[in-house]
Protein backbone atom coordinates (compact mmCIF):
# COMPACT_ATOMS: atom_id res chain seq x y z
CA UNK A 1 0.00 0.00 0.00
CA UNK A 2 1.28 3.73 -0.87
CA UNK A 3 2.02 5.99 1.76
CA UNK A 4 -1.01 8.47 0.47
CA UNK A 5 -3.38 5.21 0.05
CA UNK A 6 -2.44 4.65 3.62
CA UNK A 7 -2.81 7.99 4.70
CA UNK A 8 -6.61 8.39 2.96
CA UNK A 9 -7.60 4.86 4.25
CA UNK A 10 -6.67 6.40 7.85
CA UNK A 11 -8.86 9.36 7.41
CA UNK A 12 -11.56 7.79 6.65
CA UNK A 13 -11.33 5.18 9.32
CA UNK A 14 -11.91 8.40 11.96
CA UNK A 15 -8.00 9.47 12.11
CA UNK A 16 -8.05 13.21 12.49
CA UNK A 17 -4.04 13.02 12.28
CA UNK A 18 -4.56 11.34 8.86
CA UNK A 19 -6.65 13.67 8.03
CA UNK A 20 -4.77 16.88 8.72
CA UNK A 21 -1.86 15.48 6.53
CA UNK A 22 -4.37 15.41 3.68
CA UNK A 23 -5.23 19.01 4.32
CA UNK A 24 -1.44 20.30 4.77
CA UNK A 25 -1.03 18.52 1.51
CA UNK A 26 -3.40 19.56 -0.34
CA UNK A 27 -4.98 23.21 0.98
CA UNK A 28 -2.52 25.29 -0.62
CA UNK A 29 -2.97 23.93 -4.15
CA UNK A 30 -6.32 23.85 -4.10
CA UNK A 31 -6.20 27.43 -2.91
CA UNK A 32 -3.90 28.55 -5.95
CA UNK A 33 -5.74 26.77 -8.10
CA UNK A 34 -9.24 28.09 -6.73
CA UNK A 35 -7.64 31.52 -6.87
CA UNK A 36 -6.67 31.29 -10.43
CA UNK A 37 -10.04 30.67 -11.37
CA UNK A 38 -12.35 33.23 -9.38
CA UNK A 39 -9.63 35.87 -8.85
CA UNK A 40 -10.59 36.90 -5.38
CA UNK A 41 -9.08 36.05 -2.27
CA UNK A 42 -11.96 36.31 -0.18
CA UNK A 43 -13.88 33.85 -2.60
CA UNK A 44 -11.45 31.29 -2.64
CA UNK A 45 -10.89 31.09 0.76
CA UNK A 46 -14.63 30.41 1.28
CA UNK A 47 -14.82 28.13 -1.99
CA UNK A 48 -11.62 26.56 -1.03
CA UNK A 49 -12.96 25.80 2.29
CA UNK A 50 -15.81 24.83 0.93
CA UNK A 51 -13.93 21.86 -0.75
CA UNK A 52 -12.65 20.32 1.92
CA UNK A 53 -16.14 20.66 4.22
CA UNK A 54 -17.46 18.42 0.85
CA UNK A 55 -14.34 16.08 1.07
CA UNK A 56 -14.87 15.27 4.79
CA UNK A 57 -18.47 14.47 4.29
CA UNK A 58 -17.78 12.42 1.58
CA UNK A 59 -14.46 10.93 2.21
CA UNK A 60 -16.28 7.69 3.72
CA UNK A 61 -17.71 6.89 0.01
CA UNK A 62 -13.85 7.50 -1.68
CA UNK A 63 -12.95 4.18 -3.19
CA UNK A 64 -8.59 4.04 -4.34
CA UNK A 65 -10.16 2.35 -7.87
CA UNK A 66 -6.69 3.82 -9.31
CA UNK A 67 -8.12 6.95 -8.68
CA UNK A 68 -5.49 9.23 -7.10
CA UNK A 69 -6.58 11.08 -4.02
CA UNK A 70 -5.65 14.17 -5.67
CA UNK A 71 -7.52 13.57 -8.66
CA UNK A 72 -10.58 13.18 -5.92
CA UNK A 73 -10.29 16.25 -4.43
CA UNK A 74 -9.53 17.85 -7.38
CA UNK A 75 -12.76 17.00 -9.11
CA UNK A 76 -14.64 18.32 -5.89
CA UNK A 77 -13.10 21.78 -6.63
CA UNK A 78 -13.91 21.66 -9.96
CA UNK A 79 -17.37 21.20 -9.77
CA UNK A 80 -17.35 23.78 -7.07
CA UNK A 81 -15.96 26.13 -8.67
CA UNK A 82 -18.27 25.44 -11.72
CA UNK A 83 -21.16 25.58 -9.09
CA UNK A 84 -19.83 29.13 -7.89
CA UNK A 85 -19.82 30.49 -11.52
CA UNK A 86 -23.31 29.57 -12.17
CA UNK A 87 -24.68 30.64 -9.39
CA UNK A 88 -23.42 33.96 -9.98
CA UNK A 89 -24.36 34.04 -13.26
CA UNK A 90 -20.80 35.13 -15.08
CA UNK A 91 -17.76 33.28 -16.45
CA UNK A 92 -15.21 34.80 -14.66
CA UNK A 93 -14.18 38.04 -12.71
CA UNK A 94 -12.88 40.52 -14.82
CA UNK A 95 -10.70 42.72 -12.18
CA UNK A 96 -7.81 41.35 -10.20
CA UNK A 97 -7.39 43.93 -6.94
CA UNK A 98 -3.88 43.91 -6.27
CA UNK A 99 -4.62 44.11 -1.97
CA UNK A 100 -5.89 40.08 -3.16
CA UNK A 101 -2.57 38.50 -3.45
CA UNK A 102 -0.86 37.41 -0.43
CA UNK A 103 2.90 37.21 -1.89
CA UNK A 104 5.60 34.90 -0.47
CA UNK A 105 8.49 36.85 0.59
CA UNK A 106 7.01 40.23 2.76
CA UNK A 107 9.85 42.26 3.74
CA UNK A 108 11.01 43.00 0.27
CA UNK A 109 8.17 45.90 -1.11
CA UNK A 110 9.61 45.71 -4.52
CA UNK A 111 9.60 42.36 -4.80
CA UNK A 112 6.11 42.32 -3.15
CA UNK A 113 4.81 44.99 -6.17
CA UNK A 114 6.77 42.82 -9.11
CA UNK A 115 5.17 39.70 -7.48
CA UNK A 116 1.84 41.17 -7.47
CA UNK A 117 2.15 42.52 -11.24
CA UNK A 118 2.91 38.94 -12.42
CA UNK A 119 -0.03 37.18 -11.43
CA UNK A 120 -2.84 40.13 -11.92
CA UNK A 121 -1.12 40.02 -15.70
CA UNK A 122 -0.94 35.81 -15.37
CA UNK A 123 -4.90 35.65 -14.33
CA UNK A 124 -5.15 38.26 -17.28
CA UNK A 125 -3.65 35.96 -19.62
CA UNK A 126 -4.92 32.76 -18.40
CA UNK A 127 -8.43 34.07 -18.66
CA UNK A 128 -8.22 34.95 -22.32
CA UNK A 129 -7.29 31.18 -22.77
CA UNK A 130 -10.09 28.63 -23.97
CA UNK A 131 -11.99 27.14 -21.26
CA UNK A 132 -10.25 23.64 -21.76
CA UNK A 133 -6.95 25.10 -21.78
CA UNK A 134 -7.58 27.15 -18.91
CA UNK A 135 -8.41 24.14 -16.88
CA UNK A 136 -5.75 22.40 -18.12
CA UNK A 137 -3.20 24.88 -17.04
CA UNK A 138 -5.02 26.12 -13.53
CA UNK A 139 -4.63 22.43 -12.55
CA UNK A 140 -1.02 21.94 -13.57
CA UNK A 141 0.59 24.94 -12.66
CA UNK A 142 -1.82 26.20 -9.65
CA UNK A 143 -2.41 22.77 -8.49
CA UNK A 144 0.52 20.95 -9.18
CA UNK A 145 -1.37 18.04 -10.71
CA UNK A 146 0.62 15.46 -13.56
CA UNK A 147 -1.36 14.88 -16.72
CA UNK A 148 -2.00 11.84 -15.78
CA UNK A 149 -3.59 13.06 -12.62
CA UNK A 150 -5.40 16.41 -14.38
CA UNK A 151 -6.96 13.72 -16.72
CA UNK A 152 -8.79 11.15 -14.00
CA UNK A 153 -9.68 14.82 -12.62
CA UNK A 154 -11.40 16.25 -15.58
CA UNK A 155 -12.19 12.44 -16.77
CA UNK A 156 -10.24 13.17 -20.27
CA UNK A 157 -7.43 11.22 -22.04
CA UNK A 158 -3.72 12.25 -21.06
CA UNK A 159 -3.34 12.59 -24.73
CA UNK A 160 -6.01 15.64 -24.47
CA UNK A 161 -4.61 17.18 -21.26
CA UNK A 162 -1.55 16.92 -22.74
CA UNK A 163 -2.26 18.64 -26.52
CA UNK A 164 -4.54 21.21 -24.33
CA UNK A 165 -1.13 22.12 -21.84
CA UNK A 166 0.97 22.35 -25.21
CA UNK A 167 -1.51 24.66 -26.68
CA UNK A 168 -2.00 26.51 -23.52
CA UNK A 169 1.36 27.31 -23.00
CA UNK A 170 2.27 28.51 -26.65
CA UNK A 171 -0.89 30.64 -26.61
CA UNK A 172 0.51 32.65 -23.52
CA UNK A 173 3.47 33.18 -24.66
CA UNK A 174 2.12 34.54 -27.69
CA UNK A 175 0.19 37.11 -25.33
CA UNK A 176 3.18 37.59 -23.21
CA UNK A 177 5.32 38.34 -26.29
CA UNK A 178 1.90 41.03 -27.18
CA UNK A 179 2.21 42.60 -24.07
CA UNK A 180 5.62 43.55 -24.09
CA UNK B 1 6.12 17.83 -29.37
CA UNK B 2 3.26 17.62 -26.55
CA UNK B 3 5.03 14.55 -24.95
CA UNK B 4 8.54 16.14 -24.55
CA UNK B 5 7.58 19.40 -23.28
CA UNK B 6 5.31 17.44 -20.52
CA UNK B 7 8.68 15.48 -19.95
CA UNK B 8 10.50 18.46 -19.63
CA UNK B 9 7.90 19.92 -17.57
CA UNK B 10 8.04 17.47 -14.82
CA UNK B 11 12.22 17.47 -15.18
CA UNK B 12 12.15 21.21 -13.99
CA UNK B 13 9.35 20.74 -11.81
CA UNK B 14 12.08 18.38 -9.90
CA UNK B 15 14.81 20.51 -10.05
CA UNK B 16 16.22 20.05 -13.12
CA UNK B 17 17.67 22.66 -15.09
CA UNK B 18 16.06 23.94 -18.64
CA UNK B 19 19.26 23.57 -20.04
CA UNK B 20 19.44 19.62 -19.04
CA UNK B 21 16.05 19.11 -20.90
CA UNK B 22 17.26 21.08 -23.85
CA UNK B 23 20.25 19.20 -24.65
CA UNK B 24 18.16 15.76 -24.23
CA UNK B 25 16.64 16.91 -27.48
CA UNK B 26 18.57 19.11 -29.00
CA UNK B 27 16.24 19.09 -32.82
CA UNK B 28 13.72 20.40 -30.89
CA UNK B 29 15.26 22.83 -28.51
CA UNK B 30 14.67 26.01 -30.48
CA UNK B 31 11.16 25.46 -29.80
CA UNK B 32 11.36 24.40 -26.58
CA UNK B 33 13.03 26.47 -25.03
CA UNK B 34 10.96 29.44 -25.16
CA UNK B 35 7.45 27.42 -24.25
CA UNK B 36 9.77 26.29 -21.16
CA UNK B 37 10.59 29.95 -20.26
CA UNK B 38 7.30 30.83 -19.96
CA UNK B 39 6.18 27.32 -18.12
CA UNK B 40 9.14 28.52 -15.33
CA UNK B 41 7.43 31.83 -15.03
CA UNK B 42 4.60 29.99 -14.85
CA UNK B 43 5.34 28.36 -12.12
CA UNK B 44 6.95 30.93 -10.10
CA UNK B 45 4.13 32.99 -10.19
CA UNK B 46 1.58 30.67 -9.51
CA UNK B 47 3.94 29.88 -6.41
CA UNK B 48 3.72 33.01 -5.02
CA UNK B 49 -0.54 33.05 -4.57
CA UNK B 50 -0.97 31.63 -1.38
CA UNK B 51 -3.60 31.29 1.48
CA UNK B 52 -3.73 33.84 4.51
CA UNK B 53 -1.85 31.57 7.43
CA UNK B 54 -4.56 32.97 9.99
CA UNK B 55 -7.25 31.80 7.57
CA UNK B 56 -5.58 28.75 7.05
CA UNK B 57 -5.25 27.78 10.50
CA UNK B 58 -8.90 29.00 11.39
CA UNK B 59 -10.51 26.77 8.63
CA UNK B 60 -7.97 23.97 9.32
CA UNK B 61 -9.67 24.13 12.93
CA UNK B 62 -12.81 24.22 11.90
CA UNK B 63 -12.46 20.87 9.81
CA UNK B 64 -11.05 19.32 12.27
CA UNK B 65 -13.56 19.92 14.83
CA UNK B 66 -16.59 18.87 12.00
CA UNK B 67 -14.47 15.59 11.48
CA UNK B 68 -14.57 15.18 15.25
CA UNK B 69 -18.14 15.54 15.75
CA UNK B 70 -18.49 13.24 12.78
CA UNK B 71 -16.55 10.24 14.78
CA UNK B 72 -19.43 10.55 17.65
CA UNK B 73 -17.15 12.34 20.45
CA UNK B 74 -18.98 15.55 20.53
CA UNK B 75 -22.77 16.23 18.70
CA UNK B 76 -22.62 20.03 18.78
CA UNK B 77 -21.85 22.16 16.23
CA UNK B 78 -18.42 24.46 16.68
CA UNK B 79 -18.41 28.33 15.05
CA UNK B 80 -15.03 29.86 15.30
CA UNK B 81 -15.93 33.75 15.24
CA UNK B 82 -13.81 35.54 12.54
CA UNK B 83 -12.47 38.41 13.72
CA UNK B 84 -10.56 39.95 10.63
CA UNK B 85 -11.51 43.80 12.17
CA UNK B 86 -9.45 42.89 15.58
CA UNK B 87 -7.59 46.01 15.73
CA UNK B 88 -10.54 48.35 15.56
CA UNK B 89 -12.06 46.07 18.01
CA UNK B 90 -9.34 47.04 20.20
CA UNK B 91 -8.89 50.16 19.88
CA UNK B 92 -12.71 50.84 20.14
CA UNK B 93 -12.14 48.53 23.23
CA UNK B 94 -8.84 51.26 24.62
CA UNK B 95 -11.39 53.95 23.48
CA UNK B 96 -13.98 52.50 26.60
CA UNK B 97 -11.20 51.90 28.61
CA UNK B 98 -10.04 55.65 28.44
CA UNK B 99 -13.65 56.91 28.92
CA UNK B 100 -14.39 54.49 31.94
CA UNK B 101 -11.29 55.41 33.49
CA UNK B 102 -8.29 53.55 34.30
CA UNK B 103 -9.66 53.40 38.04
CA UNK B 104 -12.64 51.61 37.06
CA UNK B 105 -10.65 49.41 34.64
CA UNK B 106 -8.94 48.26 37.90
CA UNK B 107 -12.29 48.25 39.88
CA UNK B 108 -13.39 45.68 36.94
CA UNK B 109 -11.01 43.41 38.08
CA UNK B 110 -13.40 41.20 39.97
CA UNK B 111 -16.84 41.88 38.42
CA UNK B 112 -19.29 39.33 37.69
CA UNK B 113 -20.97 39.06 34.73
CA UNK B 114 -24.32 40.90 36.14
CA UNK B 115 -22.18 43.57 37.33
CA UNK B 116 -21.85 46.88 35.70
CA UNK B 117 -18.48 47.06 35.09
CA UNK B 118 -17.85 43.36 33.64
CA UNK B 119 -17.93 44.77 30.27
CA UNK B 120 -15.56 47.16 31.25
CA UNK B 121 -13.39 44.19 32.56
CA UNK B 122 -14.16 42.01 29.36
CA UNK B 123 -12.70 45.19 27.08
CA UNK B 124 -9.67 45.33 29.01
CA UNK B 125 -9.07 41.49 28.03
CA UNK B 126 -9.72 42.29 24.76
CA UNK B 127 -7.01 44.85 24.61
CA UNK B 128 -4.19 42.61 26.33
CA UNK B 129 -5.17 39.57 23.62
CA UNK B 130 -4.56 42.39 20.87
CA UNK B 131 -1.63 43.32 22.28
CA UNK B 132 -0.08 40.34 23.25
CA UNK B 133 3.49 39.64 22.48
CA UNK B 134 2.91 36.45 20.18
CA UNK B 135 0.80 33.77 19.00
CA UNK B 136 1.54 31.78 21.50
CA UNK B 137 1.10 34.63 24.60
CA UNK B 138 -2.51 35.12 22.86
CA UNK B 139 -3.02 31.50 23.03
CA UNK B 140 -2.19 31.34 26.74
CA UNK B 141 -4.35 34.53 27.61
CA UNK B 142 -7.31 32.54 26.23
CA UNK B 143 -6.40 29.31 28.19
CA UNK B 144 -6.33 32.24 30.98
CA UNK B 145 -9.47 33.92 30.46
CA UNK B 146 -10.97 30.50 30.45
CA UNK B 147 -9.98 29.84 33.92
CA UNK B 148 -11.53 32.81 34.90
CA UNK B 149 -14.66 32.45 33.44
CA UNK B 150 -15.24 29.08 35.07
CA UNK B 151 -14.22 31.13 38.27
CA UNK B 152 -16.83 33.61 37.67
CA UNK B 153 -19.26 30.61 36.96
CA UNK B 154 -18.25 29.18 40.44
CA UNK B 155 -19.18 32.59 42.20
CA UNK B 156 -22.59 32.81 40.33
CA UNK B 157 -23.51 29.74 41.07
CA UNK B 158 -22.10 30.32 45.08
CA UNK B 159 -24.61 33.30 44.61
CA UNK B 160 -27.14 31.54 43.67
CA UNK B 161 -27.56 32.63 39.94
CA UNK B 162 -28.06 30.15 37.39
CA UNK B 163 -28.86 33.23 34.15
CA UNK B 164 -25.42 33.40 33.48
CA UNK B 165 -23.88 29.77 33.63
CA UNK B 166 -24.51 28.97 30.01
CA UNK B 167 -23.19 32.09 28.55
CA UNK B 168 -20.13 31.65 30.51
CA UNK B 169 -19.71 27.95 29.93
CA UNK B 170 -20.02 29.69 25.64
CA UNK B 171 -17.34 32.07 26.27
CA UNK B 172 -14.74 29.32 27.32
CA UNK B 173 -15.72 27.30 24.73
CA UNK B 174 -14.82 30.35 22.76
CA UNK B 175 -11.50 31.45 24.19
CA UNK B 176 -10.63 27.14 23.87
CA UNK B 177 -11.32 27.21 19.94
CA UNK B 178 -9.54 30.26 19.80
CA UNK B 179 -6.26 28.67 21.06
CA UNK B 180 -6.87 25.95 18.84
CA UNK B 181 -6.46 28.26 15.97
CA UNK B 182 -3.92 30.17 17.62
CA UNK B 183 -2.35 26.55 17.60
CA UNK B 184 -2.18 26.07 14.35
CA UNK B 185 -1.30 29.15 12.97
CA UNK B 186 2.42 28.90 11.48
CA UNK B 187 5.23 30.55 13.95
CA UNK B 188 3.38 29.89 17.28
CA UNK B 189 6.12 27.75 18.79
CA UNK B 190 8.71 30.41 17.60
CA UNK B 191 6.93 33.00 19.79
CA UNK B 192 7.02 35.20 17.08
CA UNK B 193 6.56 38.80 17.54
CA UNK B 194 4.00 40.98 16.32
CA UNK B 195 4.36 44.06 13.49
CA UNK B 196 4.11 46.50 16.10
CA UNK B 197 5.89 47.17 19.44
CA UNK B 198 3.60 46.14 23.06
CA UNK B 199 2.84 48.65 25.26
CA UNK B 200 3.31 48.05 29.10
CA UNK B 201 0.16 45.93 30.42
CA UNK B 202 -2.99 46.80 31.66
CA UNK B 203 -2.76 48.86 34.82
CA UNK B 204 -5.64 46.39 36.84
CA UNK B 205 -3.49 42.76 35.19
CA UNK B 206 -0.21 43.12 36.11
CA UNK B 207 -0.07 40.14 38.49
CA UNK B 208 -1.18 38.03 35.65
CA UNK B 209 0.46 39.76 32.60
CA UNK B 210 3.98 38.43 33.80
CA UNK B 211 2.78 35.02 33.91
CA UNK B 212 1.88 35.10 30.11
CA UNK B 213 5.00 36.27 28.53
CA UNK B 214 6.79 32.96 30.46
CA UNK B 215 6.53 29.71 28.51
CA UNK B 216 6.43 26.57 30.89
CA UNK B 217 7.87 23.98 28.40
CA UNK B 218 4.97 21.72 28.82
CA UNK B 219 3.02 23.43 25.44
CA UNK B 220 -0.23 23.49 24.99
CA UNK B 221 -1.59 20.66 25.46
CA UNK B 222 -0.47 19.86 28.54
CA UNK B 223 -1.51 23.66 29.69
CA UNK B 224 -4.90 22.61 28.71
CA UNK B 225 -4.82 19.51 30.38
CA UNK B 226 -3.79 21.20 33.90
CA UNK B 227 -6.52 24.01 32.83
CA UNK B 228 -8.94 21.63 32.93
CA UNK B 229 -8.31 20.06 35.99
CA UNK B 230 -7.95 23.04 37.63
CA UNK B 231 -11.53 24.52 36.30
CA UNK B 232 -12.90 20.67 36.94
CA UNK B 233 -12.23 20.60 40.47
CA UNK B 234 -13.48 24.41 41.00
CA UNK B 235 -16.72 23.78 39.36
CA UNK B 236 -17.33 20.15 41.12
CA UNK B 237 -16.17 22.14 44.52
CA UNK B 238 -18.98 24.76 43.24
CA UNK B 239 -21.73 21.62 42.29
CA UNK B 240 -20.99 20.20 46.03
CA UNK B 241 -22.23 23.64 47.48
CA UNK B 242 -24.75 24.59 45.08
CA UNK B 243 -28.70 25.21 46.14
CA UNK B 244 -30.55 21.52 44.26
CA UNK B 245 -32.16 24.12 42.31
CA UNK B 246 -28.98 25.17 40.64
CA UNK B 247 -26.97 21.50 39.82
CA UNK B 248 -28.52 20.79 36.58
CA UNK B 249 -27.59 23.96 35.21
CA UNK B 250 -24.00 23.08 36.55
CA UNK B 251 -23.84 19.34 35.67
CA UNK B 252 -24.60 20.72 31.95
CA UNK B 253 -22.08 23.19 32.05
CA UNK B 254 -19.45 20.58 33.17
CA UNK B 255 -20.65 18.19 30.96
CA UNK B 256 -20.42 20.99 27.95
CA UNK B 257 -17.03 22.06 28.95
CA UNK B 258 -15.79 18.28 29.27
CA UNK B 259 -16.30 18.07 25.65
CA UNK B 260 -14.92 21.03 24.57
CA UNK B 261 -11.72 20.73 26.15
CA UNK B 262 -11.66 16.78 25.43
CA UNK B 263 -11.87 18.54 21.54
CA UNK B 264 -9.75 20.93 22.02
CA UNK B 265 -6.77 18.61 23.34
CA UNK B 266 -7.96 16.29 20.76
CA UNK B 267 -7.07 18.68 17.92
CA UNK B 268 -3.91 19.98 19.11
CA UNK B 269 -2.57 16.53 19.95
CA UNK B 270 -4.20 13.57 18.40
CA UNK B 271 -6.11 15.48 15.56
CA UNK B 272 -2.41 17.82 14.14
CA UNK B 273 0.11 16.44 12.82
Amino acid sequence: MSIEKDVVSRAIKGDGKAFAQLYEEHFDKIYRYVYLKVGNEAEAEDLTQDVFVKALEAIGSYRWRNLPFASWIFRIAHNQVIDYFRKQGKVEKVDLEDDDVAPVDESNPAHIAEQRFEIAELRENIKKLSPSQREVISLRFGAELSTAEIAEALGKSTGTVKALQYNGIVALRKMMLGNK
Amino acid sequence: MEDILNECLERVSKGESIETCLNAYPEQASKLEPLLRISLMLMQSTAAIRPDAEYKARARYQLQAMFYDRHGKVKKEVRIPVWHKKWAVALTSVAVILLAGVGAAAASADALPDDALYDIKLAAEQVRMTLAFSDLDEAKLHLQFAERRADEMTEMARQGKSDEISMLTEQIANHLGKVAVAEATPGITKEKPRALAPPAPAPSEEATADDVGKDTGGGLGAALSQSWAMNLAVLEGALDKAPEELKPALEQAIDSLAKDYDRTIFIIEGGSS
